[in-house]
């Protein structure tokens, strides 16, 4: 129709294609920094990398840069963690998670989470105190500690000391579970004349910013809840909170609670066991040396006096693995840590999104396959929506009868589509006839499908999961472009640009949407209406780089659509050959329409 | 009183159902049972009543647009200083209910 229209509207989706391209490229890059950065980790790993054999803490090899004597380590040998523990400064900062790889590959490195300071990405826990009468002579980072016992497993305990010389003995106790928990007791007796006073604190550190996917639905940065109260901040905001407030992002006292640092998949948490101790946590950004660095530090709020004699301890709680919804969810059961799971980011639709989770995860274990559960699943979402799709198509028999009547409407306000509009809700009021379902089945569904879309985004499941063909890892995107001929052609069109690159998988959720969008009412301005006909191919290229189990998400969603119209369109079809729903047309509808007319 | 100036609040409110028309709606298809569409109704309902009634009104209007409801024209009550007086229907909504049912 209207060629400045037209051009409006093609000129806007290009715009939105060029800012989706530039919203979305610091995740591209991110991804290929964390595969480098994931190469290079593996090297430097201060004992024999994560796949190595089990050594003595002597026999670390020296890092450049380290002081003359190397730093002692202590074997960390858990079912599903595997590390060491830096007996200098009593650092938990080497630790690779067993049943995680970085890539499809069953060759591929295991996942590290933690890592040295002598690392190109320092990323660790530690344990220490604060002298608070400014006399104690607390541990330091460069404090040689003694360990008692060989290697850090479950149900063998090692204990850390450390004798100050001046009568006050430093003791951290430390205890690995089955799976991602370890617990440190921090202990100190004072044997001196005099009454000391001590603040033990824990904390976890990140020394470089680690690449984040850059999508606004999924959290990655500082995490915890504090008091009952989730708290999410991001990187960019803790730096620039931390420069209002001398490095401070967030500081809050907290009974029981637990914070810590999240990715997509991984979590670095304290918690603070004892809810009748009041702890003050704080996120913070320390720009060093034109670095920036985080951390997320507990310590009690109270200083504890330790008099002649005494001993003092407190207990806390590091968490350091896979975010498994399971897990996290026993672990909150059994440890009393508020709200655990909530460090995985199922938003604000959270009594969707965990139902939604759980169904799919008995649906995997059912199925085996998680492609295969995400179908099952979309199947039952459909059936639950099914009455409402139904009734709204009640009518479309007798819409059939209309049609000539409708065909004359649109004919006389050909100039003047409102007019149009408004004539033909009149010839529906009188009918009894509507052929749309109405805003209120679809904004019911739009949470609900959004809560999937959502579970399928954040859960861990998804990685590294299967699907068929070529689909090797659903959380990944679909790797074949028709740009090079689906690898017919031998070079990577994605290299000159992320336009270039049209998978499979994109292609079909495309195909798919506009022959669903053919079934679908236009929107009566015409150039939204033009918009809705760009709207296939604008989606086709945004969904290009998402993780593929999402577009084998929205085309089966949109099959399963377009066949439940069809189904619904044969059943009224049959109901009127049936003879019920044959209507004799009123002869009120051409008295309806007509005063109206001139 | 509220009726001529549009506050920040309504304002904030059309600017979010106008995001709306110009991204999800035409992705998620009209499927509206009125005209005006749910979406104008609120555009309009936002600049003659405030944020506040305007709010109210297309909310309620939103619940009636479901399958259960005949649709059909619906226009938004005009402005009026007296709440108790129930706003009159307009000349073209009286014209579009000509026939008894049955």
């Amino acid at each position: 129709m209207d060629q400045k229209r037209l051009l409006a509207a093609i000129a806007l989706s290009i715009g939105i294609l060029l800012i989706f391209d530039l919203w979305n490229r610091p995740a591209r890059e991110a991804q290929l920094a964390q595969q480098r950065q994931a190469a290079e980790v593996q090297q430097p790993a201060p004992t024999p990398g994560p796949v190595g054999p089990l050594r003595a803490p002597t026999d670390a090899a020296p890092a450049a840069g380290t002081p003359a004597t190397p730093a002692a380590r202590l074997p960390i040998e858990g079912p599903r963690v595997k590390g060491t523990l830096n007996l200098r400064g009593a650092r938990l900062d080497d630790l690779v998670l067993k049943d995680y790889r970085e890539t499809v590959d069953r060759n591929s490195a295991l996942v590290r989470l933690l890592a040295p300071r002598e690392g190109s990405a320092p990323y660790y826990a530690q344990w220490g105190w604060t002298a608070v009468d400014g006399r104690t002579r607390v541990p330091g980072n460069d404090t040689d500690w003694a360990a008692e016992g060989n290697a850090l497993a479950p149900g063998q305990p090692v204990t850390l000391r450390w004798d100050n010389g001046q009568g006050q003995v430093f003791e951290i106790a430390l205890a690995l579970d089955e799976n991602y928990m370890l617990t440190a007791e921090q202990r100190v007796r004072n044997a001196a004349a005099e009454p000391v006073q001590v603040l033990p604190w824990s904390r976890v550190r990140r020394e470089n910013t680690p690449p984040t996917q850059g999508f606004f639905i999924l959290h990655e940065g500082f995490v915890g809840v504090l008091d009952g109260r989730l708290r999410e901040v991001t990187y960019s905001d803790a730096k620039s909170e931390g420069q209002k407030r001398s490095g401070v992002a967030l500081e809050q006292e907290t009974g029981a609670g637990w914070a810590g640092f999240t990715d997509k998949y991984w979590l670095t948490a304290i918690t603070a066991t004892d809810p009748a101790i009041r702890t003050r946590a704080s996120f913070r950004h320390v720009p060093e040396g034109g670095q920036d660095r985080w951390q997320v530090d507990f310590a009690p709020t109270a200083a504890q006096s330790v008099a002649s004699g005494a001993a003092a301890s407190l207990a806390t709680r590091l968490f350091a693995g896979a975010k498994e919804v399971h897990l996290l969810d026993a672990y909150a059961d059994r440890l009393n840590i508020p709200d655990f799971d909530k460090a995985i980011d199922f938003g604000w639709f959270y009594f969707l999104t965990k139902p939604f989770f759980y169904a799919l995860d008995f649906l995997f274990k059912l199925f085996g396959n998680f492609g295969v559960a995400i179908l099952v699943f979309t199947v039952f979402l459909k059936a639950a929506f099914f009455p409402l799709a139904n009734k709204a198509y009640k009518s479309m028999g007798r819409m059939k009868v209309l049609g000539p009547k409708m065909q004359e409407i649109r004919e006389r306000y050909k100039d003047d589509p409102a007019k149009a509009q408004t004539e033909m809700m009149a010839l529906y009021r009188t009918e009894k006839i509507n052929p749309a379902s109405g805003c209120l089945p679809i904004l019911i569904q739009i949470p609900v499908f959004f809560a999937l879309y959502k579970v399928l985004f954040v859960t861990i499941e998804m990685r590294h999961a299967p699907f068929f063909g070529w689909i090797q890892d659903l959380s990944a995107p679909d790797p074949t472009n028709l740009f090079n001929l689906f690898g017919l052609l031998p070079f990577d069109p994605t290299q000159l640009s992320s336009f270039l690159h049209m998978p499979v998988w994109a292609l079909l959720m495309g195909a798919t949407m506009w022959a669903q969008q053919k079934l679908n009412p236009q929107p009566p301005d015409p150039i939204q209406a033009k918009i809705f006909q760009w709207m296939p191919i604008i989606f086709t290229f945004m969904l290009a780089s998402f993780p593929a189990g999402l577009v084998i998400y929205w085309t089966w969603n949109n099959l399963l659509s377009i066949a439940q119209q069809w189904y619904i369109m044969r059943l009224e079809k049959q109901r009127n050959a049936k003879g019920g729903g044959a209507v004799a047309i009123p002869a009120a509808v051409p008295a309806a329409a007509k005063p109206k007319k001139g | 009183m509220s009726a001529q100036r549009i506050g920040p609040g309504a304002q904030a409110l059309r600017g979010a159902v106008i995001a709306y028309q110009w991204t999800l709606r035409p992705f998620i298809g009209a499927h509206c049972r009125f005209h005006p569409s749910c979406s104008h109704y609120a555009l309009e309902a936002l600049g003659t009543h405030g944020a506040l009634r305007g709010a109210w009104l297309s909310g309620r209007r939103i619940l009636r647009c479901n399958p259960w409801h005949p649709g059909g024209y619906d226009p938004v009550p005009p402005a009026s200083d007296e709440p108790g007086r129930t706003a009159a229907p307009s000349a073209d909504a009286q014209s579009f209910q000509p026939v008894p049912k049955g």
